[in-house]
């Protein structure tokens, strides 16, 4: 496709959703507690390196979304559920972090067990 | 007598982007009034005025909060904003006890419909790592303090949702029409660095 | 992986000093690079996870110091060679003739 000038509103007004429309089961439920997997691969991934082995929340289930990890490379869209996981500012940056405050990631079905 | 302007010297990275787009456009891939078409939307048509509006009807319309607050996509273009970069969008609320902050730190993510393209500080590495690491530390370089009693909840864009925050409406702007109201919310305010000007 | 972009919680890194009333783009160049992300990824053949990975692999210290979109147009340079749009010969032998013509 050319992108010429007719077409630039439709691609601004359109974008392009990452949502997948497989029906896929959720590995979670709102409400469990997970474990970060020690996942450290040196391909793409979206799981950020401060939050491998961390313990979470099941917060929200956004739905189903192709899988960076996968897409990247060409290997497909392993199309699976992307969750709001809520982690302690304690539980992630260690004791001296305030005893408030938390963070909330959006984390794949590959990238979390059940704790 | 005039004075002589002297050129700045052309850098590398301009140079480079001009020899992709000759090449491209020779081998008729790419269509340069394409390019500028989609340069003056997001320089001219497309930014942070958007969620302002977003917001001040959230503040005025309790119904419309719900539905923003419930599917966010849905109640954002219900005011003509959708698309690139905000086709799955979150809204995350502001209240006495929980004030949210949106960070990408893995790389720039950034709602274009509702805030426009994201400005240089979102996207370098200090904001990434301290937004994450020292949220409070962020929210004092930009005057914001907030007592301990607060929970910062640092939203960390790593997948395809986009986050807008809602502020809280300010005191004192009971009497304020929906169009004043909007006046009030900053850019910042929309990505927790700040909260909405007070009238 | 785990590169110099997985910045989540670094120390050291510095003040974030905003600038105040920022324009949309500092230079014209960067108008340019801006568009050509939706303007390859059109016909490139490659999905915005892609995109990002290819930044990823930026040499960290270059990551670092350049500017936001010197990531972008490295990343196209790669994705477009990689998906056999242009050559590196191409690219190299116009950005070679724009230096000579603009001295």
């Amino acid at each position: 496709m050319l992108l010429t000038p007719d077409l630039v509103p439709t691609v601004v007004a359109t974008g392009a959703s990452a949502r997948a429309h497989e029906h896929v089961a959720p590995r979670f439920r709102v409400g469990d507690r997970v474990r970060v997997r020690n996942h450290n691969p040196t391909t793409h991934t979206r799981l950020p390196g401060y939050l491998r082995g961390k313990i979470g929340t099941i917060e929200q289930d956004y739905g189903v979304f192709a899988f960076p990890d996968t897409h990247a490379h060409g290997l497909g869209e392993k199309p699976q559920h992307c969750y709001s996981v809520r982690f302690t500012a304690r539980e992630v940056w260690g004791p001296s972090a305030s005893e408030r405050d938390t963070l909330r990631v959006d984390v794949f079905d590959d990238y979390v067990d059940l704790d | 007598m005039p004075v002589h302007k002297v050129a700045k010297p052309e850098s590398e990275a301009a140079i480079r982007v001009r020899a992709l787009e000759a090449i491209l456009t020779e081998k008729g891939l790419i269509d340069p009034k394409g390019l500028d078409a989609l340069v003056d939307t997001y320089e001219h048509k497309i930014g942070p005025r958007n969620g302002a509006k977003v917001v001040a009807k959230a503040w005025v319309d309790p119904e419309y909060k719900k539905r923003l607050l419930t599917d966010a996509t849905a109640a954002i273009k219900e005011l003509g904003f959708s698309g690139l970069q905000g086709e799955d969008m979150v809204v995350v609320e502001n209240t006495p006890e929980v004030h949210n902050l949106i960070v990408c730190t893995l790389c720039s993510c950034y709602p274009w419909p509702t805030l426009g393209l994201p400005p240089v500080w979102y996207k370098s590495p200090p904001y990434r790592a301290r937004a994450a690491g020292d949220p409070r530390g962020v929210l004092k370089e930009f005057g914001t303090e907030l007592p301990e009693s607060v929970e910062v909840r640092v939203w960390d864009t790593t997948a395809e949702l986009r986050y807008l925050v809602l502020p809280e409406r300010p005191p004192g702007t009971e009497n304020m029409a929906e169009e004043q109201l909007a006046g009030l919310v900053t850019r910042d305010s929309m990505i927790g660095v700040t909260k909405a000007k007070t009238p | 992986m785990h590169g110099i972009h997985d910045l989540g919680g670094m120390h050291g890194l510095g003040p974030i000093n905003p600038e105040k009333d920022e324009p949309v783009f500092h230079e014209d160049w960067e108008k340019r690079a801006f568009a050509l992300f939706a303007g390859t990824f059109v016909f490139g053949g490659y999905t915005v996870d892609e995109f990002r990975h290819e930044i990823e692999k930026m040499d960290p210290a270059h990551y670092l110091e350049a500017s936001y979109y010197e990531h972008w147009l490295a990343a196209f340079e790669g994705l477009l060679i990689n998906h056999g749009h242009i050559t590196r010969k191409e690219l190299d032998d116009r950005v070679a003739q724009l230096k000579k013509e603009s001295h």
